[in-house]
């Protein structure tokens, strides 16, 4: 696969360098604590527009904490304390000006364990696009349509858009939550290990949904499951105690990773 | 990035060790039993010894019993482990080095096959002196990747790849020799004939140690130098530490 | 034992199982005991009892109802308690009769009991029935006075309503500003008052009790007539539902001891929807300010901590504050800036059914918050984080997707607020119940809700005719009905908000299947 696209691997160095104009997110020199304790160290990295970017590594290296700092979840936190910027698009999004609502919405997040709305699965699918306000009814189902079909859970469900999201399976709630988010039309989609609570099948269904959206969205996910970052993202970046150890494309670092430490974890090695 | 040879026993799951090493002491049995079917067919032929030659060609089977058992084993691996990086490419080149010594197994066999043809013809020794000379090399080669392998040593493979090149124009000047001998004396074609496939047996093992290297760079620094001209190789890349 | 019972025996469980069985089983038992108690004193009241003519063995004739039987002191014997009424010719209404000085007891049919505006309930016989057009005797005197009776009543409530709905609101408004047209109008219902009076009077009976000392009644005085002995079943039936029905739609007589209480059970459930319209806001704010906006410190903490031992406070201590801050303070500050022109007698400056509401709302106030932040906690973060990853701010997040789920819960709190607030009784003898205010706060009247005015509450009526009352004796089954209807009121109230509650549980669903 030819990396793409002109990207300056520093020879033989282990965190690849994309070109800023191909990068939707660009993260630099980010720290970030809990408190007292450090959680990211001095992290930079770019995420390329409309492809997979996987954050793998050991439970706390803190690939959840850099996700949830991408669309600004820790501002629900007060203890957490941050350096360094984020930009999406070129705009820091810690900036003033910024409406973190309006940041969120472009920077959509899918979590762990399917957390579909005590509602119907319309109104689960609709509830960004009221919030957003001013939609004619019409233009509402289009959108919801629209939604669940990118999600691809339109046909499952297209007979009872009314009953509770609640009634669905593990699978399916997941795929309602993606849908959901799919429909205010975010530039990124954030997913956090969105398939570890599910069924093989279902994480398959996921893992095919993600490949598809690639022409649509920036996808970045997280997982503890190699095999998954090795079959559906395109680049994947290696953290471990809160630090960016290496960062390629996914073919090369599960077949030839650069540096031992990240060997080590791929091939479940003690170090 | 440095891959040692006891990279492959350092796993968290022990089991996974032992499967790993196992592939590879199996794979250095089957080396050192190729080894020496290609020495007992080359003394074979050179002591005129058709009992050796006849347990030449019985044996091949138990190479080709290896093989199997080597391929099955590291179909296991692959697929209840689904080993990544080097481990991956360990178990690769496990299954192309067991293919590439099961062929030298067959090229043995055939080496014995014709030893067998001269001796009951009885058909003197001419050729014999390049015969030793090439089989010497080509059995230090067959040794040497099997080091090299077991060490993961790529500098000793980079000398297997340049040595290839001395075997075949070793067998090219043989076989003009040969060829210049067959056009003098008509009655000696047949035996030379024979021995010319001895001879191309002989390349053609020098040849298979030759992949032999290549996968051993392939397992160490995770380059592909299948078909890549000698002298075009990156040494410096193959051979740095790190 | 068969093979079913024994496998459904917890074995090796101990006794436990059983006491916990045993628990639920007397908690009910000894609330159902109690509703019986309540029913069966309360209700049975109202059932038309057979009048008893007693002769006794020294010649003496009473007609009473039994009471109860009880153990004559020394042991000797029995004696049974007779209501015999005649206050007016006997001076007492109660008989104590020793059951082996009854030489006959027997129910004739033609007895009467007769109740009255004045002097109670009379016992005895119907001998005629004179007017100006002459006099009726017998049966037929007794058919004349069913439909005389029937008129008066209509004539009674021409005339409540005159008072209540013209002439006091006229006098009302007369008192702020003198006006000919309201003069006018205010002679004419006065007019119109004593002309009905006058229809009203004129007739008279002749009654005689059973030992035979004779009695002339002014027709205008008895409200019903009936003969006890010689009503069938379905009209005794239908006499005992006219009853509790009058129980429940009459304001109080005598003193609180007849009647009924329908000004209570207005003032109460009034009293409890505004304490309910006034907590519910700001106890849920509170609630959602503690648990979703503060940060959540030391200070946090602290509040929380004072808000669950406000639980605590005895709820006469409500009542001494309330008076003094709202009657006292806010209320006289606001008779001097508003109805300065009415004191010194005080608008607002004493007790009143705000006063009142806002005290009861002041004490269930943290059992609201409490119950609130229950229902908070239990709405899992991830669904708060669900609603922000998809653009919603703060407050779109809670109020679109944290406050609906929150919902049971924050009703739950209210239906504990109603429960304790319906059953208060000590702060509001303090801030605003009295004793007979037959004058409910709501009427036609702008500004139609009368905040300042005192209302009756069942609780408190209930303390006061059992222990304030003059007859006790008398009062004890108008108390037990009283009880009863209190028991129901809050059962209602209770039932509402528990069904509003399931309905809301049943669209928003609690905690996911998974």
């Amino acid at each position: 696969m030819s990396v793409f696209p002109s990207p300056r691997p520093a020879a033989g160095g282990p965190i690849i360098d994309f070109d800023p104009a191909a990068c939707c997110l660009e993260i630099e020199g980010l720290s970030l604590a809990y408190g007292e304790t450090p959680a990211l160290r001095d992290l930079s990295l770019r995420v390329p527009r409309h492809r997979v970017t996987a954050f793998i590594g050991p439970s706390g290296c803190g690939k959840s904490t850099l996700l949830r700092a991408l669309n600004r979840l820790h501002d629900l936190n007060d203890e957490v304390r941050l350096a360094g910027s984020i930009r999406l698009e070129g705009q820091d999004i810690h900036a003033p000006e910024v409406e973190v609502a309006e940041l969120r919405r472009r920077v959509g997040m899918v979590f762990q364990a399917p957390n579909p709305f005590p509602m119907s699965i319309y109104d689960n699918v609709a509830f960004g696009l009221r919030l957003q306000g001013g939609m004619r009814k019409r233009q509402m189902d289009d959108i919801v349509e629209w939604a669940l079909q990118s999600a691809a859970l339109w046909d499952e469900v297209k007979e009872r858009l009314g009953s509770s999201a609640w009634t669905l399976s593990g699978g399916q709630q997941q795929r309602l939550v993606i849908a959901r988010t799919l429909a205010v039309r975010p530039e990124v989609l954030l997913l956090d290990e969105p398939a570890s609570a599910l069924d093989p099948i279902s994480t398959l269904k996921i893992e095919e949904l993600i490949r598809n959206l690639k022409s649509q969205l920036t996808l970045v996910l997280v997982t503890h499951n190699m095999q998954q970052a090795a079959r559906v993202s395109d680049y994947t970046a290696f953290l471990q105690e809160g630090e960016l150890v290496e960062y390629g494309a996914t073919d090369t670092l599960f077949t030839n990773p650069r540096l031992s430490r990240t060997e080590n974890y791929i091939t479940g090695r003690m170090a | 990035m440095d891959i040692t040879s006891d990279i492959h026993n350092r796993h968290i799951s022990r089991q996974f060790n032992q499967e790993l090493e196992e592939l590879k002491t199996h794979l250095m049995a089957m080396g050192g039993l190729v080894e020496k079917q290609v020495q007992d067919a080359v003394a074979a032929l050179l002591d005129g010894d058709s009992a050796l030659a006849r347990h030449v060609v019985d044996n091949d089977r138990a190479v080709n019993d290896m093989q199997i058992k080597i391929d099955g084993e590291c179909t296991q691996v692959l697929a209840r482990r689904q080993p990544a990086a080097s481990d991956l490419r360990l178990v690769l080149a496990v299954i192309r080095a067991a293919s590439d010594l099961e062929r030298i197994g067959d090229e043995a066999s055939k080496i014995a096959r014709n030893a067998i043809d001269l001796i009951d013809a009885n058909n003197g020794s001419r050729g014999f002196v390049e015969v030793r000379m090439i089989s010497e090399h080509v059995r230090r080669m067959v040794r040497d990747a099997l080091t090299s392998f077991a060490r993961f040593d790529t500098e000793l493979a980079l000398k297997l790849v340049h040595e290839d090149e001395e075997v075949d124009n070793e067998y090219q000047a043989a076989m003009r020799s040969l060829i210049t001998f067959m056009m003098e004396d008509a009655r000696s074609i047949t035996p030379v004939l024979n021995l010319m496939w001895i001879l191309r047996s002989l390349e053609r093992i020098g040849d298979h140690a030759n992949n032999l290297a290549e996968y051993v760079v392939y397992l160490v620094k995770g380059l592909d130098i299948r078909h890549t001209d000698p002298d075009d190789l990156d040494e410096q890349a193959i051979t740095r530490k790190g | 034992m068969s093979r079913f019972g024994r496998a459904r025996l917890p074995r090796g469980e101990g006794p436990w199982p059983w006491l916990a069985a045993g628990s639920v089983a007397l908690s009910l038992l000894m609330f159902s005991g109690l509703l019986l108690l309540l029913a069966v004193r309360g209700l049975g009241h109202f059932w038309p009892a057979p009048l008893s003519l007693v002769a006794l063995e020294d010649g003496r004739l009473l007609a009473g109802q039994v009471v109860r039987e009880e153990r004559l002191p020394g042991g000797a014997g029995r004696e049974r308690l007779y209501l015999t009424a005649n206050r007016d010719l006997d001076g007492a209404i109660w008989s104590w009769v020793a059951v082996d000085e009854i030489a006959e007891e027997s129910h004739p049919r033609d007895l009467v009991v007769l109740e009255r505006t004045r002097w109670g309930s009379f016992h005895g016989r119907l001998l005629a029935l004179e007017d100006a057009a002459g006099r009726v005797e017998g049966e037929a005197a007794w058919q004349a006075l069913q439909e005389r009776l029937g008129e008066l009543e209509a004539l009674r409530r021409e005339r409540a309503h005159l008072r209540d709905r013209v002439v006091v609101p006229l006098v009302r408004r007369l008192e702020r500003g003198a006006d000919a047209a309201l003069a006018a109008e205010l002679g004419a219902a006065n007019a119109r008052i004593r002309q009905l009076q006058a229809r009203m009077g004129g007739t008279r009976l002749l009654l005689e009790s059973v030992d035979g000392r004779r009695l002339e009644q002014p027709l205008e005085q008895v409200l019903r007539a009936w003969r006890p002995n010689a009503m069938s079943a379905p009209r005794k039936l239908a006499a005992w539902g006219h009853g509790v029905w009058r129980f429940l739609s009459e304001g109080p007589r005598a003193a609180n001891t007849a009647g009924g209480v329908w000004p209570a059970i207005f003032g109460t459930v009034l009293m409890v929807l505004l304490m309910s319209v006034v907590v519910t806001p700001f106890g849920v704010l509170a609630g959602i300010y503690l648990n979703e906006v503060a940060h959540q410190g030391r200070f946090t903490r602290l509040v929380r901590i004072a808000v669950r031992n406000l639980a605590g406070v005895p709820s006469i201590v409500y009542g001494v504050f309330g008076l003094g801050v709202f009657v006292y303070g806010i209320g006289g500050t606001l008779d001097e800036w508003f109805f300065a022109d009415q004191l010194p007698s005080p608008t607002f400056g004493t007790g009143g059914l705000l006063w009142a509401s806002l005290t009861l709302a002041l004490l269930t106030l943290p059992v609201v918050i409490v119950a609130t932040e229950e229902g908070l906690a239990r709405v899992p973060d991830h669904q708060r984080e669900g609603a922000l990853a998809l653009g919603a701010t703060r407050v779109e997040m809670l109020t679109r997707v944290v406050l609906p789920m929150t919902a049971p819960a924050m009703l739950t709190g209210v239906i504990l607020a109603v429960a304790r607030a319906a059953g208060e009784v000590a702060p509001l003898m303090l801030v605003g119940v009295a004793k007979l205010a037959p004058q409910v706060p709501v009427d036609g009247e702008f500004p139609f809700l009368h905040l300042e005015q005192k209302f009756m509450h069942l609780g408190y009526h209930i303390y006061d005719v059992a222990f304030h009352g003059g007859d006790v004796e008398a009062a004890l089954p108008l108390v037990y009905a009283t009880a009863l209807l209190l028991v129901l009121v809050i059962l209602v109230l209770n039932l509402t908000a528990i069904f509003l509650r399931h309905h809301l549980r049943a669209r928003h669903g609690t905690v996911p299947r998974r």
